[in-house]
């Protein structure tokens, strides 16, 4: 009798460690969002939303401090698109080859090896940008000026959330039912045929959620962008913008939070910086798994 | 339900990643005995102090040379140097977290009143002199400048080398991130040119780079760059501009003789912080620095000495 209680309250105790343990994550954001907004909101005493987002001049030690973050959103925006006009299709055709076409054994030996792409620190691939691609492209190309620009960290970037974008759209296409793609091709569909019109289609959501969590890997990145993109706070004028040299979000915060004074309206903008990033890739987020969870439905 | 779960376990390090810039800079360890450090007991020969020192990274070379030598000759005290940034040092000893913070440029008003605010009394020690000097490209075909004409070229009035005679080659103006002691002295000394025009900022166009190497391996690299390092990082890769002072003069090479003899233009004080007038084995490390020995470090490590 005794030892059964024991065990009881054992197992009781244990529940609600994994129970703890599940809520840890969530716990951790509302905290870590708490965190930022305490830090940024003495902002807006001084400042108006208007001004820090559509202001045109970042600079923080000038006179009182020029806080206006439209460089900065603009230039995390060229950066990420770029990168996902590069990633997006290389990923599409890697996860097709993988899921679909790869021999058996093949696709066991490629899939970890895109996956430890992911395992790549960032300052790694910010070297190589910096070190070898930047000044490769700068040597070929006639109109690039400088070795640090904007393309040059979409090019980094993009290998970044390769494997992201793979391993989860691999796994959509491996979730479409046998049945659709063995009726295409039944029905006399080439291969070609199926993949890109019964298959692709049935996997939409994944692929969606997958591009859409590339992408918040690609503009929460902060080391390689850091190193690669220039970091200067020019707004960015059309396709020519590419190839000069930019500013994010990201590498504003990591190269001026270690000498901004603490409590400073320069570090509180600072946090409003992380603020808007946590914001973008929350809603990234929720929107990526609102449409994973909507294909499920559908599939079922 | 699995793929709910890769979405959750991919939404962590995304807002991790998006985060983790913030609280990139992790406070200094706190020492032994914050702010209290007992004397050195000489006769029992066991006992040990620790001094911890963070900040500025530009000051590190001397921290770390000094840190070598006064160990060695001190075998009872300990010294911890980290890097991190003149702000974040000057943090940690308004937080009460480190002995000394390092700083290349003087603490801002606002940093002082925090301080008493918590209780701490800044007390500032210029432990050296550094020039900064002005490097190009060697393709640039331009060997002197006057503060004036530097001051058009960082600030964006002036865009091509020949406008000052030297070759027709675009001007790329490659400067240091804002957080940098080194951005805000060469912006205060050359761009604002002592003052004289508040007004003027660098041009938005210019590179940020992090590092004194940073600067110089893109000057080197680039087609018609245009930088400026700290005494210490000037090599041949780069050349270095002769600079004549505000109003005219002869222009001058930096030297560490000609920054002593204070003939070159653009030089700083580098400090070091303590809380209060320093006791004990801070007081011992400081008039060791400040003597014979500690000074021949810093002109070693290619700074100026005080002395």
């Amino acid at each position: 009798m005794v030892k059964r209680r024991a065990t009881r309250v054992g197992e009781w105790i244990i529940e609600r460690l994994i129970q703890l343990s599940g809520m840890l994550g969530i716990i951790l954001v509302v905290l870590i969002f708490l965190f930022l907004l305490q830090n940024s909101l003495p902002i807006f005493k001084e400042r108006t939303l208007g001004e820090l987002v559509f202001g045109q001049r970042w600079s923080p030690t000038h006179g009182d401090g020029q806080f206006g973050m439209l460089p900065l959103l603009l230039g995390s925006l060229y950066v990420t698109v770029g990168a996902l006009v590069i990633a997006v299709p290389l990923a599409l055709a890697a996860s097709v080859f993988v899921a679909e076409i790869a021999p058996r054994r093949m696709r066991e030996f490629l899939k970890p090896a895109i996956e430890l792409l992911a395992a790549i620190p960032s300052v790694v691939f910010g070297f190589l940008g910096l070190l070898v691609v930047g000044p490769w492209i700068d040597a070929h190309v006639e109109i690039i000026k400088v070795g640090q620009f904007a393309a040059l960290g979409s090019v980094m970037l993009a290998f970044m959330a390769l494997p992201t974008i793979v391993s989860i759209c691999e796994d959509a296409f491996h979730n479409v039912p046998r049945e659709i793609f063995n009726s295409s091709l039944a029905l006399g569909a080439t291969r070609w045929q199926t993949i890109t019109r019964a298959l692709m289609p049935a996997a939409r959501s994944g692929i969606i959620a997958a591009i859409l969590l590339g992408l918040g890997r690609a503009i929460g990145e902060t080391m390689t962008v850091l190193m690669v993109t220039g970091n200067a706070q020019v707004i960015p004028k059309g396709l020519l913008g590419f190839l000069k040299p930019i500013r994010t979000m990201t590498a504003t915060i990591a190269a001026e939070m270690g000498e901004a004074a603490y409590g400073s309206t320069h570090f509180h903008t600072l946090f409003t910086i992380g603020l808007f990033l946590f914001i973008i890739t929350f809603a990234i987020n929720t929107i990526a798994d609102v449409i994973v969870r909507r294909g499920e439905k559908d599939i079922a | 339900m699995k793929t709910t779960k890769i979405g959750l376990i991919l939404l962590l390090p995304a807002l991790l990643s998006a985060t983790v810039a913030l609280v990139g800079c992790p406070p200094a360890p706190p020492s032994n005995d914050t702010g209290m450090i007992e004397p050195p007991d000489d006769q029992s020969g066991g006992a040990t102090s620790t001094i911890s020192q963070i900040g500025s990274t530009t000051v590190l070379p001397i921290a770390d040379a000094w840190q070598q030598a006064f160990t060695a000759a001190h075998p009872d005290i300990q010294i911890n140097v980290a890097g991190g940034g003149s702000g974040t040092g000057i943090k940690a000893l308004t937080d009460g977290t480190t002995d000394i913070a390092n700083a290349s440029r003087a603490m801002k008003d606002e940093e002082i009143e925090q301080a008493q605010e918590k209780g701490v009394e800044p007390v500032e020690h210029v432990i050296a002199y550094d020039g900064i000097a002005a490097v190009v490209n060697t393709g640039v075909g331009v060997d002197s400048l006057s503060v004036e004409q530097l001051s058009d070229i960082f600030s964006g009035e002036v865009t091509n080398w020949s406008e000052i005679g030297g070759a027709d080659v675009e001007i790329i103006v490659i400067g240091r991130d804002s957080a940098s002691g080194t951005y805000e002295s060469w912006k205060e000394m050359v761009i604002q040119m002592d003052g004289e025009d508040k007004e003027r900022d660098y041009t938005p166009e210019a590179l940020k780079e992090q590092s004194n190497e940073g600067v110089r391996a893109t000057v080197a690299k680039t087609e018609g760059a245009v930088g400026y390092v700290g005494l210490g990082y000037i090599d041949e890769s780069v050349k270095v501009i002769a600079i004549s002072p505000l109003g005219g003069g002869e222009a001058v090479v930096p030297t560490v003789e000609s920054v002593k003899t204070g003939d070159y233009p653009i030089s700083r004080e580098l400090y070091m912080y303590t809380a209060g007038e320093p006791t004990g084995a801070v007081a011992t490390y400081f008039e060791w620095g400040m003597g014979d020995e500690g000074q021949k470090l810093v002109e070693e490590a290619s700074f100026v000495p005080v002395k």
